[in-house]
C-alpha cells in the first residue's frame, strides 16, 4: 500500500529561495506537507545523513555542490542509495537528461513546469 | 662620455615610448574595465529585485489562495445543507469558478519560476563580463611586457599593478614611474 502523501518526508534542494517556495507550495496543494529545504547539495547531503527522508527534489546548478554531484553521492552511500530523486532543472538538453539518468535520478522535470507534470512524476515514483 | 649620452637618450626615448603605449591603451581599457563591474553590479541589483518581487507576489498569492480555500470549504458546507435547486445551482457555479481560480493561482506560482530561469541567464552574463575584463587586462599586460625578457612572477606583478591602475580614475606620474621601475627602466 502506498504511503499517504502527508507522511512522505520530502527534501527540496534549490539555491533559489523562490524556486523552493514554488515547489513547496505546489507539493502542499498536492497533499504533501512534510517538506524540508536545503540551499545546495552539500547542505542537502548533511541533512540526509542526519535525518530520514523519503524523497529528494533537486535542482542541477547550485553553488558548493550541484544536483548531479548530490545524486552521485546519494547513490554511492549505502544508507541513501535507494532514496528516490527527482531532478527539476533548466538544463533541457538531451545529453543533460542522459547524464542525470546515468548518475541515478528517478525522474527529470524541465523548468518551467506545471503542477500536473510534478503530480504525474511524483505518482510515477511512488506507484 | 658621448656613449653615455647616447645610452641616456635611448633610455629616455624608451620611457617615452612606453608612456605612450600605456596612455594609448589605458583610456579605452580603463573605461571598458570600469564599466564591467558597474554593469555586473546593475545585473546583481536586478536579480535581487526580481527575487524580492517574486516573494512579494507569492505572499499575495498565498493570501488569495488561502481565502479561496476557505470559500471552497464554506460553499461545500452550504451545499451539504441541501438547499433549493435555484440556490444549489448558484452555489455550484460559485464553487466551480472558485476551483478554477485556485488552479489559476497554482499556475501563477509555477510561472514565477521565471525568476530562477532569468537569474541563471544573468549569472552567465556576469561570467562573460568577468572574462572580458580578464581579456582586457591581458591585452594591456601583453602590450606593456612586449619584447621584455620577464619572469612569470614579474609579469604577474605587473598584471596586478595594471589592474590596480585601471581601477583608478587617472594614473599619476608616480604610478607610471612605479610601473616603469617594474621593467628596470
Amino acid at each position: 500500500m502506498p504511503m499517504p502523501p502527508q507522511d512522505i518526508r520530502i527534501l527540496v534542494v534549490d539555491d533559489m529561495s523562490t524556486m523552493r517556495r514554488i515547489i513547496k507550495t505546489i507539493l502542499n496543494q498536492l497533499g504533501y506537507s512534510n517538506i524540508e529545504e536545503a540551499e545546495n547539495g552539500k547542505q542537502a547531503l548533511g541533512k540526509l545523513k542526519k535525518e530520514k527522508f523519503d524523497f529528494v527534489i533537486t535542482d542541477w546548478n547550485m553553488p558548493e555542490m550541484d544536483g548531479l554531484e548530490l545524486v552521485k553521492q546519494i547513490r554511492s552511500d549505502d544508507e541513501l542509495k535507494s532514496l528516490p530523486v527527482l531532478m527539476v532543472t533548466a538544463e533541457a538538453k538531451k545529453e543533460n537528461v542522459m547524464e542525470a539518468l546515468k548518475a541515478g535520478v528517478n525522474n527529470y522535470i524541465v523548468k518551467p513546469f506545471t503542477p500536473e507534470v510534478l503530480k504525474e512524476k511524483m505518482e510515477k515514483i511512488f506507484k | 662620455m658621448k656613449e653615455l649620452e647616447e645610452i641616456i637618450k635611448e633610455l629616455i626615448e624608451n620611457v617615452r615610448e612606453l608612456e605612450g603605449v600605456i596612455e594609448g591603451i589605458k583610456k579605452p581599457v580603463s573605461e571598458s574595465s570600469q564599466l564591467i563591474p558597474e554593469t555586473a553590479k546593475n545585473i546583481e541589483d536586478v536579480m535581487v529585485y526580481l527575487e524580492q518581487t517574486s516573494h512579494t507576489i507569492m505572499s499575495l498569492l498565498e493570501v488569495i489562495n488561502n481565502n479561496s480555500q476557505e470559500i471552497d470549504k464554506n460553499l461545500q458546507s452550504l451545499l451539504e445543507l441541501n438547499p433549493v435547486k435555484s440556490i444549489r445551482e448558484k452555489l455550484e457555479l460559485i464553487k466551480e469558478k472558485n476551483e478554477e481560480n485556485l488552479n489559476k493561482i497554482l499556475e501563477l506560482y509555477t510561472h514565477l519560476s521565471f525568476h530562477d530561469l532569468a537569474g541563471q541567464q544573468l549569472k552567465l552574463v556576469i561570467e562573460v563580463l568577468e572574462k572580458i575584463k580578464s581579456a582586457l587586462l591581458n591585452i594591456i599586460v601583453s602590450h606593456v611586457t612586449r619584447g621584455k625578457d620577464l619572469k612569470e612572477e614579474e609579469v604577474s606583478g605587473i598584471k596586478g599593478k595594471v589592474s590596480q591602475l585601471l581601477s583608478q580614475d587617472r594614473v599619476s606620474q608616480e604610478d607610471v614611474d612605479a610601473l616603469l621601475e617594474e621593467f628596470g627602466l
